[in-house]
């Protein structure tokens, strides 16, 4: 029964996801207004027909701008979990793998990283570089590595004493070929449970920086940006903020049902 | 959501935030004048929501709001503005102007203590002169002074100022706030720890200052000119306009600026009608457009132009200011004599734009909607202060605007510090999207002369039309005020027509005060030029 429930938790994150895909790539065709066109007469109406999740601050139609929001959010979400997985992964297992002086250096630089507060450090990298949604990825991507660098340390380091890893070194197998061959396609199970629940806390944490106004730059519409133009009409217009919200938290909800039940696919040992 | 006590600052502020509740020339009231019965009492304190932290409370490095405003209170000048703008004096007992406005001669108080105990004297007075003179020192205010020839102490209460030309804005320049000679004579004042625990001689001292977080002050009860009657100040902290308003429904601040929004659609209830009185009246500043006029796509007037014909002003202001405002087209006061009513505002007229983009040698030759120039496209960005949503909102319009004509224009947010410290005081921009405070008296001349362009300095875009600069010598120069008149008359019209920014417009001052407070008169000088004055009846004091 539990497990049933556990299921139909999973399958519904994977639909909702889906849905924002279809958003995200037929946006033009979804979305019944352009995204950043001002409409002086319709500023702050609330929910109608006209418009289904009424109008923000200069008159735009918050649904069209939530549908192309949504390519913001997954596309942040994939990208910046992506990088942040190759980073991870390489220096988790060259940690892993060779040990001693190397993996000291790697961890300490690991620990070093997450000592500070990545939302704080993003805010000072984006206070030099350009705020493009591309160096936004890069900058959280680069800023969340660390997880996955120990994640892949760890599974590394018990691979690596492996039989087969040894009768791979016997035949003369070199470092790099072993990594790639032999212990990152064994580790990839929990990296893969790990980078799913990421691109929740991407997609959060690209919603923080937009929501104080440093993330995705107007006119580009994003889920963050949407919400903080809500803050300030709280008590007036409550669609500006509910509607994005609702979004951000189903969104990464669905990240963290789907995280969870690959978790059970993918790791049989931690069944119950 | 600031407020300005500064009772005499003839200087011009970073605004920061468009709500500064600064003090006016004109004004209108939603509050009507009822004959108070309650007898004023001692005691309660006022906690004022900012939205900005002070920066230094060094009075003469002090450029921001938040900082001129605890300085305000803390510190006097020799002079200052009463209630109708007129100056009268505040440490200077009374001043004699001789030889055609070549000297001033201050006659100070006698009967001024420091907040430590020490006597006020006229070394004060000259020590704070040369400390706004010290090229060492960063001052943004040394502008006035340097016109000063010699500064003599004839006796302790006696300073003798003589000019080296005459030099009309010279006696407002006074409202300076003068500093401790005592305290500060060896001290280094671009570092000493005086800027967070500053000596005055005003109605409030300072206790504390936690960053970010409130500032204190308590009342002087040997002030000069009697105790204040509200005991203790608190100037809280509230980095969001939100959140400001959210502590004002629960009745955690008694004195804020709202947002039109808030002023037409959150405070029209029962709650806001009991428990706070609303004020309503022209702001004493501007907000506009700024171009590096060193780029070359800025330097060619009909560009300038055309994006002033493609803004629709009147639909900003109807849109994001709920028509609390008005179009503005010059460096003065909407409402001041030295506005020229004269220059009227360009129509909102997009075709004419295109057209003067044309002549400018701007078109779009690849048909992507993108005007281009030896194939380059007009593409900039305009730089906007972190937490203003206003004026954010505000670029995303002219974005609108200026996408219909074929401009691409970038926004950027950046946070308040990162934008004046590493963009604006090293010319590291295309256009910004800002605020001036005025002073109440019209010069302008360290906004707008040609020499005031170094690091720091306000004229920042790199404005230079020596008719401009002539006149603005010319204005200081001058005590009639006709005459005056008809050189800022021009000055104006000059601005306007070279463009160097896009004048956008004058937000109204809206603030409101717990309804506890009486006492407050709304004059042409605001409300805050009386605030000593301000009490809570015993009954209804909330404070300890």
């Amino acid at each position: 029964m539990k497990e049933f429930i556990k299921n139909k938790m999973v399958f519904a994150g994977l639909l909702f996801i889906a849905v924002i895909l279809i958003f995200a790539v037929l946006a033009p065709l979804i979305a019944p207004y352009e995204p950043a066109a001002i409409d002086t007469k319709n500023v702050l109406s609330p929910p109608s027909i006209k418009h289904i999740f009424g109008t923000d601050t200069l008159g735009r139609d918050i649904f069209s701008r939530i549908v192309y929001g949504s390519r913001i959010s997954l596309s942040i979400g994939f990208i910046a979990v992506g990088i942040a997985v190759l980073i991870g992964l390489f220096f988790g297992s060259v940690a892993g793998y060779y040990g001693g002086i190397l993996d000291s250096v790697i961890m300490r630089f690991v620990d070093i990283m997450l000592c500070f507060p990545t939302l704080f450090l993003i805010l000072a990298v984006i206070a030099v570089l350009e705020p493009s949604i591309f160096n936004i990825m890069a900058v959280i991507g680069a800023t969340s590595w660390m997880g996955v660098a120990r994640l892949v340390r760890a599974e590394v380091l018990t691979l690596r004493e492996r039989e087969y890893v040894l009768a791979s070194k016997v035949m003369g197998a070199r470092a790099p070929w072993i990594i790639l061959r032999h212990l990152i396609p064994n580790a990839i199970g929990p990296v893969l449970v790990s980078a799913t629940l990421g691109i929740g806390g991407a997609i959060l944490l690209e919603s923080s920086l937009s929501f104080l106004g440093i993330g995705v730059q107007p006119p580009t519409p994003s889920w963050g940006n949407i919400l903080m133009d809500g803050k300030s009409t709280l008590g007036v217009a409550w669609w500006l903020t509910i509607f994005p919200g609702v979004f951000i938290l189903l969104t990464v909800l669905a990240y963290n049902l789907l995280g969870e039940g690959l978790r059970d696919l993918l790791e049989p040992r931690l069944r119950r | 959501m600031n407020t300005d006590f500064v009772p005499n600052v003839r200087f011009y502020r970073w605004a920061q935030i468009p709500l500064a509740l600064l003090a006016v020339f004109f004004w209108a009231s939603l509050l009507d004048a009822e004959s108070d019965q309650s007898q004023p009492a001692y005691g309660d304190a006022i906690v004022v929501a900012s939205i900005a932290d002070a920066r230094t409370l060094v009075p003469i490095l002090a450029s921001d709001s938040a900082s001129g405003e605890i300085c305000g209170l803390v510190f006097n000048g020799l002079v200052k503005y009463d209630k109708n703008i007129n100056i009268v004096g505040d440490l200077a007992e009374s001043w004699d102007i001789e030889a055609g406005g070549l000297v001033i001669v201050f006659h100070l108080r006698k009967d001024v203590k420091w907040h430590d105990g020490m006597p006020f004297t006229a070394y004060d007075v000259e020590f704070t002169y040369k400390k706004l003179v010290d090229p060492a020192v960063r001052t943004p205010y040394s502008g006035d002074f340097e016109r000063i020839k010699k500064l003599e102490v004839a006796d302790d209460h006696t300073v003798r100022v003589v000019y080296k030309e005459p030099f009309s804005p010279g006696l407002s320049s006074w409202g300076m706030s003068i500093m401790p000679r005592h305290l500060l004579k060896d001290e280094d004042l671009n570092k000493t720890s005086f800027s967070r625990h500053p000596v005055g001689t005003g109605p409030y001292k300072f206790r504390s200052w936690k960053s970010q977080e409130k500032i204190e002050l308590v009342s002087n009860h040997e002030y000069f000119e009697g105790r204040p009657y509200i005991d203790r100040y608190i100037y809280r902290i509230i980095p969001d306009e939100a959140t400001i308003f959210l502590e004002l429904q629960t009745r955690g601040a008694d004195m804020s600026g709202l947002t039109p929004l808030q002023f037409t659609r959150q405070t029209d209830n029962k709650f806001f009608r009991k428990y706070y009185q609303k004020f309503r009246y022209p702001g004493f500043g501007y907000t506009y457009m700024g171009y590096n006029l060193s780029d070359e796509r800025f330097r060619d007037i009909r560009v300038r132009q055309a994006i002033n014909f493609a803004v629709n002003k009147e639909e900003i202001i109807g849109t994001i200011l709920f028509g609390l405002a008005k179009v503005t087209t010059g460096p003065f006061i909407t409402d001041s004599w030295a506005y020229n009513k004269e220059v009227k505002p360009a129509s909102y007229d997009p075709a004419k734009a295109r057209l003067l983009l044309k002549e400018a040698g701007w078109a779009d030759e690849d048909g992507d909607g993108w005007l281009e120039k030896d194939g380059k496209k007009f593409e900039f960005t305009v730089l906007v202060n972190q937490g203003n949503s206003e004026r954010l909102k505000c670029a995303e319009m002219i974005q609108g605007y200026l996408k219909a004509i074929g401009i691409r224009m970038k926004i950027r947010v950046l946070e308040w510090s990162t934008l004046i410290n590493e963009f604006i005081d090293k010319r590291h921009f295309e256009a910004v999207l800002m605020g001036w405070s005025l002073s109440r008296d019209p010069d302008c001349y360290d906004i707008w002369h040609s020499s005031k362009t170094r690091e720091g300095e306000f004229n920042f875009i790199g404005y230079k039309n020596p008719e401009v600069d002539h006149l603005l010598e010319e204005g200081r120069r001058t005590f009639d005020r006709a005459e005056r008149e008809r050189i800022y008359h021009e000055v104006h019209r000059l601005i306007y027509e070279d463009q160097p920014c896009l004048f956008l417009y004058s937000a109204e001052a809206l603030p409101v005060v717990s309804s506890r407070f009486h006492g407050i008169e709304v004059s042409p000088n605001g409300i805050g030029y009386n605030f000593i004055k301000w009490y809570v009846p015993r009954e209804e004091q909330r404070y300890r």
